[in-house]
């Protein structure tokens, strides 16, 4: 190859100077120390890495680099501070928690960011910019040999323009250092300018990336009658209601834009005033039931005067002697058949023989009789019959467990039961609790027996009406929803319901060869 | 010719008198230059195909996934009250630390004098770069309306002319992560100059000469452009050494200016320092243990090398476990119950599970490096590495996520759930990531070919001083 174009420079290729390849960096920093102690200055080395002692050697001086790098760094701080201050303090200036307008200590990350910005970009072109790069064509390219000076040869140049310059000393000085070979530079005959092609290919490549800018600007400042083009919607177009603007029939058929919630909707968190389990009672049977006291559909559609004012419950359950009286009683009564009747007779038919029912102590049935009178009145509640909480509530009771019914949650509620429930109601049942028996023995005349759970009553309620007085309490009684969680309420349910055929129980229920016999 | 005779296989052990080569075998300059150089001159072997082929279709999954984030809105993602910095911001941290190690290994231990970097800067270099252009999407995208994002800089906007607000850690961060990007790309692309002139001169074909000669933009190997280039790189190692431990820092003000417990602590940038260069050097370890067996660069990336990395992770490993100790015996020793809760939620609350593989996998695993064999074996290390890998991302997760969940409002308390959207854009920055490593390996120098050399020459340079007696 280098033959071949030695043989091609008949023409008078113009001299660059001459080259000195060695193998290996020793030999070149001696020879480089040779060629300056001679007097040469116009000298360079070509290394495939940056020798130690070579610039020494060659007596190349130090660069003025870092110089650039300190006033650029000196700039981006200042260009920082300054652009933080005039744009948050002079040209729009606005308090952020409180902070100064000119608040220097939030000002020295973006300061420290920028100095470092502008010193490193700054440093690395002006580093190519000494070093003149980039420079694509350089004669010292034009000899295949030099292919190597970026992998393992180690070349020494003395330019032909050095005031010393005389072209057969040069080469014989070089040839005495010990180079693998000693060559003259010629002007690279490669052709200099770019090829046509590459130009084109760049200049369409640069006139394309011109185009969508070129396009923006164009639509930016051009008047057109056509509607703004929307690349990006930013939700310019959703279906809505407008101000001044007919209602948007496409949304809904009513015109209107706030809709109510879809029947049976139960808003997020708020499952437990919608749901049979913790309620209790069904509420959209409920609501269909219609004439609920504690409706609060009807009182928005302007019925402000609960239909069961009238009722006065305190707690306890309704003798049979007044519960016909009440004026609601016919308002009850359908729901009540609608929801028990699958499991018993309904409950009016039965109330007349629970009272008299023989498990039941006369003494507490005498007390019930005569306590509510001063109930009544030791409470002094103006506005009473406003009071929807005492009524006796019209609702579409549960009438079966919503969960399994097993050993386990009868357990857990004998314990919740004797835990809570027994200070008062006894552990049997029967309302003579601890809390109960001392107050009777006090008697002052205000306490309230609390209901026997084996009254008639009591016993003919659905289980969800059980699980309402336990969950929300009754008359004087406190709610237990608080403190017990809805399967804990249920557990009680279930084991008051156990309790009650307990104290009922026929002699199918005990085991063959054992009759039930009344304990008084 | 310069070369190192080092029969010895085992350059992990320092004997005393005698410097311990740095690279092995009889390596001369033109050895070590052909040994990187024909990683792109011949064909890719079948494994970088393979890899090719899983993770280009993860990065087209990614452009998938961005477009229809852009065109649905945010609400893909798991972002939900209270947890609105979820996975988006778990894995910007996530790729942000790992684009530590880059610079790290490139400048701090330029200006210590750790010679042996030579042999791993270029791939960890440009592993940052990958690193903070996956990291850098996240922001991007997260800000909601995407092609708004240029807000972020300093830009009036429009309508009402007004400038970004310079109080705010937010906008620090842009600044951070955007000189540090910058600066690690020049950085990085300026070290590569004189190696790809080196692809230029060896090339056979014209079109690839000419490739190489315009990116390395005419360089020649001279002394006086060598000297200039030296001292730039000296001053740029030393701008970028204070840059690496800010970013970091710039990115736990983003937590820790805010009044959150569980965000608001001091100990935030040194420990998100530590955890960046702990999880930087994993991933480094984790992508050169494979592509020095590939490659069959062990007499470069020697055993010593991923001795030293693996000694770095130990030290950073455990300096995260004392932030973690640490931020614990503050909250005791505060004496704030509110502050307390914060970090006991943390370890026992709803979270505990990403808590404790957090500490299993940044505090535990890396202790097994006082272990000459985890530090000398390449699979247990690799192991290993995974584990930082996966703990890593787990504590921007246990950050972020467990302190947003649980705030000052128990009523707004949330537990928070990823989409399958989160979940592909974790996977497909994998893929960006992957994808661009595998098409650096395939056509740009991996190894910085001339530092090499020139730690070589110093080395044959010491040895000839040592048996000599003088110079």
């Amino acid at each position: 190859m280098s033959e071949h174009k030695v043989e091609k420079k008949a023409k008078p290729p113009r001299a660059f100077g001459w080259m000195a390849e060695y193998e290996d960096e020793n030999k070149l920093l001696d020879a480089a120390r040779k060629v300056r102690d001679s007097g040469y200055t116009r000298t360079d080395a070509f290394t495939p890495f940056p020798v130690h002692g070579i610039d020494e050697a060659l007596g190349i001086k130090p660069t003025v680099l870092p110089w650039f790098t300190l006033f650029a760094g000196m700039t981006g701080t200042i260009v920082a501070i300054t652009m933080q201050i005039w744009m948050n303090a002079v040209d729009y200036p606005y308090i952020i928690s409180g902070k100064p307008y000119i608040s220097l200590p939030a000002f020295i990350p973006v300061a420290f960011e920028l100095t470092v910005l502008f010193a490193a970009f700054t440093t690395v072109f002006a580093m190519l910019g000494l070093n003149g790069l980039p420079k694509f064509s350089n004669p010292v390219f034009s000899n295949p040999k030099f292919d190597r000076s970026t992998d393992d040869r180690f070349f020494l140049w003395v330019d032909s323009r050095d005031k010393y310059f005389n072209s057969d000393k040069v080469k014989n000085l070089l040839s005495d250092t010990s180079p693998l070979s000693v060559e003259e530079v010629r002007e690279d005959e490669s052709p200099t300018e770019i090829p046509r092609s590459l130009i084109t290919v760049i200049l369409t490549l640069i006139l394309l990336t011109l185009v969508p800018g070129a396009i923006v600007l164009n639509i930016r400042t051009a008047k057109s009658n056509s509607p703004r083009l929307h690349v990006f919607f930013d939700m310019d177009f959703q279906p809505s209601l407008k101000t001044q603007t007919p209602a948007v029939a496409s949304i809904f058929p009513n015109g209107r834009v706030q809709q109510p919630p879809v029947p049976g909707t139960v808003a997020r968190g708020e499952l437990e005033f919608a749901d049979p389990y913790y309620l209790g009672y069904d509420p959209a049977a409920t609501a269909s039931l219609g004439g609920s006291s504690v409706n609060l559909v009807s009182f928005q559609d302007g019925d402000k005067t609960p239909t069961r004012a009238a009722v006065p419950d305190d707690g306890q359950p309704p003798s049979p002697a007044d519960q016909p009286a009440t004026t609601d009683a016919p308002a009850e009564t359908p729901a009540e058949e609608k929801i028990v009747q699958e499991t018993g007779p309904a409950a009016p038919a039965q109330e007349s023989t629970a009272a008299q029912e023989p498990a039941a102590p006369v003494a507490e049935v005498t007390a019930q009789v005569e306590e509510p009178a001063s109930a009544d009145e030791a409470a002094p509640v103006a506005d009473l019959p406003t009071v929807p909480a005492n009524a006796e509530p019209n609702y579409a009771w549960l009438t079966e467990f919503p969960l399994p019914t097993d050993e386990a949650l009868f357990d857990l509620g004998r314990r919740k039961f004797e835990q809570n429930c027994a200070v008062c109601h006894g552990f049997s049942g029967y309302g003579d609790g601890l809390v109960s028996r001392r107050a009777e023995a006090l008697a002052q005349g205000y306490w309230l027996q609390p209901t026997s759970l084996h009254a008639a009553a009591v016993q003919q309620q659905p289980v969800g009406r059980l699980y309402y007085t336990v969950t929300n309490g009754k008359g004087k009684m406190g709610g237990y929803g608080a403190s017990l969680n809805p399967k804990e309420r249920w557990a009680v349910v279930l084991y008051v319901r156990g309790l009650q055929r307990s104290q009922n129980a026929q002699d199918s229920d005990v085991p063959p060869g054992m009759t039930v016999t009344t304990q008084k | 010719m310069a070369s190192i005779a080092s029969p010895a296989v085992d350059n992990t052990i320092d004997t005393p008198g005698r410097r311990t080569p740095l690279i092995t075998g009889n390596q001369t300059y033109s050895s070590v230059t052909h040994m990187v150089a024909r990683i792109s001159e011949e064909a890719q072997p079948a494994i970088w195909w393979i890899a090719f082929c899983i993770a280009f279709p993860l990065l087209l999954m990614f452009g998938a996934l961005i477009g229809y984030l852009i065109l649905t809105g945010v609400g893909v993602w798991g972002n939900m009250s209270p947890v609105f910095w979820g996975w988006p911001i778990v894995n910007f941290v996530f790729w942000v630390g790992i684009g530590h190690a880059g610079t790290l290994i490139s400048a701090i231990l330029f200006l210590f004098r750790q010679n042996w970097r030579t042999s791993i800067n270029r791939a960890a270099e440009a592993m940052t770069i990958f690193a903070v252009i996956c990291a850098g999407t996240f922001p991007g995208i997260h800000v909601g309306r995407a092609w708004l994002a240029f807000w972020l800089t300093p830009y009036p906007s429009l309508n009402l002319w007004m400038w970004p607000q310079f109080r705010s850690p937010l906008l620090w961060d842009v600044f951070a992560v955007g000189t540090y990007a910058s600066v690690s790309l020049v950085f990085w692309y300026m070290g590569m100059i004189p190696d790809l002139a080196t692809f230029r001169d060896r090339s056979k074909s014209k079109w690839r000469r000419m490739i190489y000669g315009i990116l390395c933009l005419g360089w020649s190997g001279s002394s006086r452009h060598w000297m200039r280039y030296e001292k730039a790189y000296a001053i740029l190692a030393a701008l970028a050494t204070p840059l690496v431990l800010s970013v970091h820092t710039v990115v736990s003000f983003d937590f820790a200016v805010s009044q959150l417990p569980g965000w608001h602590t001091t100990i935030f940038p040194p420990y998100f320092v530590a955890g960046a260069i702990f999880s930087g050097f994993g991933m480094v370890l984790t992508l050169l243990i494979p592509v020095r067996a590939i490659y069959n660069l062990k007499d470069l990336i020697t055993p010593r090398h991923l001795d030293n990395m693996c000694k770095i992770i130990l030290a950073t490993g455990s300096m995260v476990g004392l932030a973690y100790t640490t931020e614990f015996f503050m909250a005791w020793y505060s004496q704030n119950p509110y502050e307390f809760f914060t970090f006991w939620n943390r370890a026992f609350g709803p979270y505990w599970w990403a808590y404790w593989a957090m500490f299993l996998c940044n505090v535990i695993s890396p202790q097994l490096f006082w272990f000459r064999t985890f530090r000398t074996n390449t699979v247990l290390m690799w192991i290993v590495t995974i584990f930082v890998n996966i703990g890593m991302w787990f504590e921007r997760f246990v950050i972020t996520v467990t302190s947003l969940s649980r705030d000052f409002l128990p009523s707004s308390w949330g537990y928070f759930q990823p989409t399958w959207v989160d979940i592909g854009m974790l996977v497909g920055s994998f893929g960006l990531f992957t994808t661009l490593f595998l098409l650096f390996c395939r056509y740009l120098p991996i190894v910085a070919i001339s530092e090499v050399k020139g730690v070589m020459s110093q080395h044959a340079h010491a040895e000839h001083r040592l048996a000599h007696g003088k110079h």
